[in-house]
């Protein structure tokens, strides 16, 4: 088992009462799982995947990561953690403007201090990968959507994660741009990588292996 | 890693051209600024350092006023030096200087005039740390009729032979032959005590150019500026209380005091400097708005890139979701505060180049950035470098703490602390500007409030020359030469009157003669007060222009010469006569000689509006120092023809001479010229500071609104029109003027009136210097913020809101 939320809730306080962002969450994901988080606006779906990614808390509840308790451990603890394991896609990509794609990927490198050779490598592997080799030397701005969020994944995927979280990752694309993101998230899944994608689309729930169906915070 | 970082800087700063132009700019303005004006002040504090100059201090007079003593001249007496030498261990040697005026000196045929000249003890060089180029340092000063040049002057005498054993004339009234010993390099600039030759001090004793009372040694002539050359070890206070408490002249009413060297250019203003010296209270001043300045572009550069920080919200996430540490993070952003601010540096240190000729024929000092003054270099660098960093740190620190998962979303919004941080720097800019803004009314108004003061005397269109005769004859053939001169002057077309006189308004102290001890009309013997006094000839107060309260001027009479005096209204007040009136028939007693009042005329200002007016003593005498010249005010503007016509009436009378001339009234403006600097400067760089806390608001402007173009939109949206929106945006900044300009009103008032104290006559500090002030900054700040904010609120909402 990759991890396990047990009874996790998450909630704020507006006027003296609670209001459940999350409530009484359980679920669990093995490894090499596709799952896909469904859910009308508002439902919680980018919370409990942010909870799952340890970029949010939670109230109440236990949360396991890899025999982990992410509920105990320090905040500095847990933030290893997930930059250890957990790759992230948005829906808007989220690439810096400033940096070509081949310094994209290499910016979370970087921080996890890889060799130069190391991280040169790692990144060639990566432009191969995705078929992106051309792209190298251009800036966000000169690419088209889907490009964008081919270099949005590749660079989740390149210190080799556990986990990858997308967030509606074809939100801003248009059908068959989404088409060739969702294949290449079945691929990936293939060789072994477990996802986690939040969508709306029926379509793209489809590539899933499980489905969570979400309702104001709770499961459905 | 940090090639990275740099690459990104750059980038960056590239992409976001008005934001960098603004931010590098900026702080370029306030470096090279503050690096001018502390080059300055680094300057003015450099006076009179040399090695082992903090053992040298000056002695200076103290006189009894009331029951206690002030400090009165600068020059002492001759017996001061050797006497202190023998009385006091402490004292291990002395240099007397006899300071000459403009003199001309003879070298066969050629005569060139040379001023800063003095008569000094041998002990100068010794004292003043200051060695020979040629000659022996030793005997260069101690033979009488030696005389030691500096390169500068030898060159010009003798161009490249060697002048050491070729001999000088020396004029003054009366020749003297003198020998050089000894060159010595150039004294440099930042001394109070100027000097281009010198004279040995004993050569005064066979100089009949000089009277005949300063050439011996006396307790009663302080004409001499006496140093003293103080053992390491002294307790300098034990020092100065034997000092104070000795009597040698045996003269209760003065006695001596000593001050460091170091601090007399700025901290001395006596009469009989050496020098008009500095002003400590300038320096402070011009220090304090160089710091203003400074902190100003730095706030500025925190406000914007806080500001910016809010956009890069999403950058910070993407970051930290890829693993990035905070330290890292901040790392990352002090390095692109380093770059901006290494590039702001660089262009600061263009501009400071570039101006800095310009600023020193404004400022009308050598001032430079050479290697001399490293540590002086550094220091400046050091604080600017340190406020940088200071700087970059605290948007480093608010943009690392960002929570990823917000800023991811874009939902970041300054914390209500952030906002206060930065709602803080903009009123300490708007408070600072303010400030300024009333700094600046109100030196300008000073200024023209001195100008415009009557000054009691017609300065306009008289002319002075003044030239040594160099052939040598008797007096009575020197007054008939002069009554012929004047006779030939008057009958040019284009003058009204002449006359002479020893001194005249704007000449300072230099040329006035003063004196203690007087007997007044009902007999009351004063030796504690000075008397100021000049001479003149019979018709000097009808052509200065001088009112006449009580009685005449002085009749004339073929000696050219009476016991008669004219004094001033202060004067009449001072010796105890009631009514002016009064005073005319009543006799006085000094110089053991009986004196009679025969006018009294308008208190004037001999000295310069900026100080009070003295009592003064006009007394009649064959005087030929200056030769004063009314003109014609028709033909003032045409004037160098006159000067043309007069200079050959003068070399006709006088073959061998010199000739000299300036305009009164310039010579006497010439006295606030450092005060109009002074306002100059202030003014030149109050509006710098202004331009770059409108840069800043501009810049913070834009921001506002690319931040509020949602909410914007929606206004707009639901009916709301351009002039509510420049309101909602315009609301705050006005808020914030409103707040700086209550605290601004009391501080620029009480510093104000702290830097008025200066000056005897002083303009007020009206309210309504106060609102303009503030409608000044008010104005500045709608200006900038709608220009901007317009251009927010006239665009369509759709666009605004396509976004999200």
């Amino acid at each position: 088992m990759l991890l396990q939320l047990k009874n996790v809730s998450k909630w704020v306080q507006s006027g003296g009462q609670k209001t459940f962002l999350l409530k009484d969450i359980n679920f669990w994901v093995n490894e090499g799982d596709f799952i896909s988080i469904m859910g009308p606006s508002g439902s919680g779906k980018s919370t409990l995947l942010n909870v799952i990614g340890m970029l949010d808390g939670f109230n109440e509840g236990e949360y396991t990561f890899l025999d982990e308790s992410v509920h105990s451990l320090k905040e500095k603890h847990r933030s290893n953690l997930y930059k250890q394991y957990i790759g992230f896609v948005f829906q808007s990509y989220h690439l810096i403007d400033e940096l070509t794609v081949k310094e994209n990927l290499e910016m979370p490198l970087l921080y996890k201090k890889y060799g130069s050779s190391e991280r040169k490598s790692l990144v060639g592997d990566m432009l191969d990968r995705f078929n992106i080799v051309g792209k190298k030397d251009l800036f966000p701005s000169q690419l088209s959507g889907g490009q964008q969020q081919l270099v949005g994944i590749a660079r989740a995927l390149i210190a080799s994660p556990k986990l990858i979280l997308a967030d509606e990752p074809t939100g801003n694309l248009n059908s068959k741009q989404g088409e060739e993101i969702m294949e290449t998230f079945t691929q990936l899944n293939k060789e072994g990588v477990t996802i986690i994608q939040v969508t709306h689309s029926e379509k793209n729930m489809a590539y899933g292996s499980r489905v969570i169906n979400l309702l104001d915070g709770n499961l459905v | 890693m940090y090639t990275l970082y740099f690459k990104i800087a750059l980038r960056y700063l590239l992409k976001n051209k008005l934001y960098s132009f603004i931010n590098i700019f900026g702080l370029a303005i306030g470096i090279a600024s503050f690096v001018l004006i502390m080059i300055y002040a680094n300057y003015e504090r450099s006076y009179d350092k040399f090695e082992g100059s903090e053992n040298v201090y000056r002695v200076y007079m103290e006189y009894l006023e009331g029951n206690s003593f002030v400090p009165g001249d600068a020059q002492s007496y001759n017996m001061v030096g050797p006497t202190f030498k023998k009385e006091f261990p402490e004292v291990i040697d002395f240099v007397r200087f006899y300071k000459l005026e403009e003199t001309p000196i003879e070298l066969d045929d050629k005569v060139l005039e040379v001023n800063n000249g003095s008569l000094a003890d041998h002990s100068y060089f010794d004292i003043f740390n200051v060695g020979l180029v040629k000659g022996d340092v030793h005997t260069a000063l101690k033979e009488p009729n030696s005389i030691v040049l500096t390169e500068t002057v030898a060159k010009k005498f003798f161009s490249d032979s060697n002048p050491v054993g070729q001999t000088l004339r020396v004029y003054r009234n009366k020749p003297v032959t003198v020998k050089v010993t000894g060159i010595m390099k150039d004294i440099p600039e930042n001394t109070h005590f100027k000097i281009n030759y010198l004279l040995s001090y004993n050569t005064i004793v066979g100089w009949d150019g000089i009277s005949k009372n300063q050439r011996e040694p006396n307790w009663n002539n302080n004409v001499y500026f006496t140093y003293l050359k103080i053992n390491p070890n002294t307790n300098i206070e034990v020092l100065r209380k034997k000092i104070l408490n000795s009597n040698f002249e045996d003269n209760v009413d003065e006695r001596h005091n000593i001050e460091p060297l170091e601090n007399i250019h700025l901290y001395s203003n006596k009469p009989y400097e050496a020098e008009a010296n500095g002003s400590i209270m300038r320096v402070k001043f011009l220090t304090a708005i160089a710091i203003i300045i400074l902190v100003l572009s730095l706030l500025n550069y925190i406000n914007l890139s806080t500001t910016k920080s809010l956009e890069r919200a999403k950058e910070v996430g993407v970051r930290k979701v890829a693993g990035a540490q905070k330290q890292q993070l901040i790392l990352q952003s002090v390095i692109e505060s380093v770059v901006l601010n290494v590039l702001a540096l660089i262009l600061g240190g263009i501009i400071t180049l570039i101006l800095l000729p310009v600023y020193n024929s404004f400022t009308e000092k050598v001032l430079s950035l050479e290697l001399g003054s490293i540590p002086n270099v550094l220091s400046i660098l050091g604080s600017v470098f340190l406020g940088m960093i200071l700087a970059a740190l605290y948007p480093a620190i608010v943009l690392s703490n960002y929570s990823p998962s917000k800023a991811l979303k874009g939902k970041v919004r300054t914390s209500s602390n952030g906002l206060n941080v930065r709602k803080g720097l903009i009123i300490t800019q708007f408070l600072a500007t303010i400030v300024l803004l009333i700094g600046t009314i109100v030196v300008t108004k000073q200024i023209n409030f001195m100008r415009e003061q009557s000054i009691g005397v017609n300065l306009s269109n008289v002319l002075t020359i003044n030239g040594e005769i160099l052939t040598e004859k008797s007096d009575s053939i020197f007054n008939n030469d002069f009554a012929a001169l004047l006779n030939e002057v008057k009958k040019n077309p284009s003058v009204t009157d002449a006359s002479f006189s020893n001194s005249y308004p704007g000449c300072g102290y230099e040329r006035l003669s003063s004196f203690m001890g007087i007997t007044y009309p009902d007999g009351t013997l004063d030796e504690k007060k000075v008397w100021y006094n000049y001479e003149v000839d019979h018709n000097y107060t009808a052509m200065m222009g001088m009112e006449f309260i009580a009685g005449q001027s002085f009749y004339s009479n073929s000696k050219g010469y009476s016991r008669d005096i004219v004094v001033n209204e202060k004067f009449v007040k001072e010796i105890g006569v009631k009514d002016s009136h009064d005073a005319i028939g009543k006799k006085l007693k000094f110089w053991s000689r009986d004196w009679t009042i025969v006018g009294v005329i308008k208190d004037y200002h001999h000295f310069g509006v900026k100080n009070p007016v003295l009592p003064i003593m006009l007394r009649y005498t064959p005087t030929k120092d200056f030769l004063m010249i009314k003109l014609n005010s028709k033909t003032i503007a045409e004037y160098r023809p006159i000067i043309a016509q007069l200079r050959k009436t003068w070399s006709s009378v006088f073959p061998e001479s010199t000739f000299n001339y300036s305009f009164v009234d310039q010579k006497f403006e010439a006295q606030y010229e450092e005060d109009n600097k002074f306002s100059d400067a202030f003014r030149i760089f109050t509006a710098l500071a202004i331009g770059i806390a409108a840069l800043g608001l501009f810049g913070l402007t834009s921001y506002t609104c690319i931040q509020r173009k949602k909410e914007i939109g929606i206004r707009k949206v639901n009916g709301a029109s351009v002039v509510k929106i420049l309101k909602i945006l315009n609301i705050d900044f006005i808020k914030w003027v409103g707040i700086a300009f209550v605290i601004a009103v009391p501080v620029a008032w009480y510093v104000m009136n702290s830097w008025l104290e200066n000056f005897a006559v002083k303009t007020s500090i009206s309210w309504w210097i106060f609102a303009f002030a503030g409608i000044m900054a008010l104005g500045i700040t709608l200006l900038t913020v709608s220009w901007q904010s317009f251009i927010a609120a006239s665009g369509n909402p759709v666009d605004a809101l396509r976004d999200e």
